[in-house]
């Protein structure tokens, strides 16, 4: 996709991504964060779900049906998730190289987002010490997050 | 300390030691719970039969080697 222009990068987030640093977590979906070459037009996913109807992926709800997973396509909506994207690891997952969002990045687009679903990414992203609070604290701080950072310590982790 | 508090321990012992597979294996993990996540999230009980309400089966990721 990326080869055919289709997008300009992309990079695992989401569950399937924070699968990678923590305990596995059940999900429904497998998220892909995108920037696409274009933004303009309302419909800025069109291109990918053309691309993907062509080689016999079908639509499903929000997502593309690839395999076992609905696979949903997400364009990188703010500086935080398109920094994510730019400073993405790449991964082997059984032989295929894949690009995934960062450890950092992942607990730090969970507390902006807030559910509970993400405040417990954040918890299991912590325990598994692949980030750190000092870690967190700073990216929040660069993407205007500080107060959310500070609410989630006092409520999660500050005895 | 309780039965029920070392069993609690020791599940939540297992659940961390699970952070040590591989990538790939803990998502086949959560492919394999998915589509009873998915008919729970709908009010549905999965089905008994194991075999997938959905009309798309899900299919395996490729076995790690």
């Amino acid at each position: 996709m990326r080869a055919a222009g289709v997008i300009s990068e992309y990079a695992l987030f989401g569950a399937i991504a924070q699968m990678r640093y923590t305990e596995p977590v059940a999900t429904l979906d497998a998220d892909v964060l995108v920037a696409m070459p274009s933004s303009e037009g309302l419909d800025v996913l069109r291109p990918i779900y053309e691309f993907c109807a062509h080689r016999g992926y079908r639509p499903e709800g929000e997502a593309v049906r690839v395999g076992a997973w609905p696979v949903q396509f997400i364009p990188a909506f703010s500086p935080l998730t398109q920094e994510a994207l730019e400073q993405a690891a790449t991964a082997d997952f059984e032989g295929v190289s894949l690009r995934v969002v960062g450890a950092d990045y992942l607990a730090v687009i969970a507390l902006s987002v807030g559910r509970a679903k993400d405040q417990a990414r954040i918890l299991g992203l912590l325990e598994s010490a692949t980030v750190g609070r000092e870690q967190v604290a700073r990216l929040a701080a660069r993407h205007g997050l500080t107060e959310a950072w500070r609410r989630f310590e006092s409520r999660f982790l500050n005895d | 300390m309780t039965d029920t508090l070392r069993l609690l321990e020791r599940q939540a012992a297992w659940q961390k030691s699970r952070v040590a597979l591989t990538w790939a294996e803990k998502v086949r993990m959560a492919e394999a719970v998915r589509e009873s996540v998915s008919q729970l999230s709908r009010g549905r009980p999965p089905a008994a039969s194991g075999v997938p309400a959905s009309k798309d089966p899900p299919r395996s990721l490729p076995r790690q080697q």
